[in-house]
């Protein structure tokens, strides 16, 4: 049986408690909380993960340079990532997608579309 | 001589006339049989052609009874067809159902969830500051709130004062009457109003989209008034209104712990404190 893991960058507790709950739903994957972006790079460092789900907006490293970041390290230069942005900040999605993201959802967040977003990316039926 | 041979010769009348018989009679067998030989061999002819006619007619029989096994066979094939084509539709019917049944079972779900983080959350910090920035985050992040802003009551002044807000002016907020006007009057009467005349995203300060009372056991505390909600969102669901819900009742309660114990220096209360709660 294979197991996905997945890493969560969100410097909000309630939008991490949120995306735990919802991603729950996806069977065989396992998820790793990160409360922002160094704590998120930090634990890319320690671990190999399937996918990442980020926060744009977050203190100390914004989900922009994680992307970054992620990018251009060869062990997770290919994982999949997933930005949440809220619906007006058309230019950090997009900034977000030129800097490599694969998919971004917008606040207020829903988990139907949390679950059906990383399963896609993950090739998960 | 030759008379009397001649008369010899000549057959007495009885046997000519039974030789005449004879010959007749040989004659008239000899019809009969040319007639036997007619008949028969017309009767040949009839029967060839009546054999012929038969095996005809068993061709054309045998030909008419595979057809019929043929159509009897497209009929129970058609039936089949149409048996199956009916329990497909029903098959469809009955997986359409349950497609609809577990979008509305996940619906329920990620409900579920938003309201039990936004309790979990709302009572996860004992720091009036920490309560306040839940609160926020419940509305903007769950409600899909813009602007907004959180009035608690001053009753000797009998007005409403705004100690937090988001998306909106400071110069736009000043203390509201706790009995006129929109705020006012569901602060008063303790129950939440929705504004359906206008888009949820459309709403303003002077008009406000939702106001919802809080309260603390059973005393409305002050008000909760959602100006306007992102503008992808454009009218509040069933949620929306669950969240309103658990937001009047938890959140000044939760403000009024945070506050209490932060007043009491973060200290717990001694154990005599808790020691008269059996029922």
């Amino acid at each position: 049986m294979v197991e996905y893991s997945c890493l969560i960058v969100e410097d909000s507790p309630m939008m991490r408690q949120l995306l735990v709950f919802a991603l729950a739903r996806v069977k065989n994957l396992r998820v790793t909380e990160a409360d922002d972006g160094v704590d998120g790079l930090r634990k890319l460092a320690s671990a190999r993960y399937d996918i990442i789900v980020t926060d744009i907006n977050m203190p100390i490293m914004d989900g922009l340079k994680l992307v970054k970041r992620v990018r251009s390290d060869p062990m997770h230069k290919d994982t999949p990532i997933v930005i949440i942005t809220t619906e007006g900040s058309q230019e950090d999605r997009q900034r977000a997608l030129q800097l490599g993201a694969n998919a971004y959802i917008t606040k207020p967040i829903q988990a139907p579309q949390v679950i059906a977003t990383v399963k896609e990316l993950l090739k998960i039926e | 001589m030759s008379s009397q041979r001649r008369k010899s010769d000549d057959p007495p009348p009885d046997l000519r006339a039974e030789r005449d018989q004879f010959l007749q009679n040989f004659m008239k067998g000899g019809r009969l049989t040319e007639d036997f030989i007619a008949e028969y061999e017309r009767v040949r002819v009839q029967l060839a052609t009546l054999e012929s006619e038969n095996a005809q007619l068993r061709t054309k029989v045998e030909e008419d009874s595979a057809m019929r096994e043929l159509l009897e066979k497209i009929e129970a094939l058609e039936t089949e067809k149409r048996d199956l084509l009916s329990r497909t539709k029903q098959a469809e019917a009955v997986s359409n159902e349950f497609s609809v049944r577990f979008e509305e079972v996940e619906t329920e779900f990620s409900n579920l969830a938003n309201l039990f983080v936004a309790s979990n959350q709302l009572h996860a910090s004992l720091s009036p500051r920490g309560v306040m920035r839940r609160v926020k985050e419940v509305l903007a992040q769950l409600v899909g709130a813009e602007r907004y802003a959180i009035y608690l009551s001053e009753p000797e002044r009998h007005v409403l004062v705004p100690v937090a807000s988001e998306g909106v002016r400071g110069e736009e907020l000043s203390p509201v009457p706790a009995s006129d006007g929109a705020i006012g009057r569901a602060f008063a009467q303790g129950k939440a109003a929705v504004d359906d005349e206008i888009r949820s995203c459309e709403g303003s300060v002077g008009r406000p989209a939702a106001i919802v009372p809080l309260t603390v056991d059973d005393q409305v505390v002050g008000v909760i008034a959602v100006f306007a909600t992102l503008s992808q969102k454009t009218k509040f669901d069933t949620i929306d209104f669950e969240l309103f819900k658990l937001l009047g009742q938890h959140a000044a309660a939760a403000l009024v712990s945070a506050s209490l114990f932060a007043q009491a220096g973060r200290k717990m209360p001694g154990l005599e404190a808790f020691l008269d709660l059996s029922v």
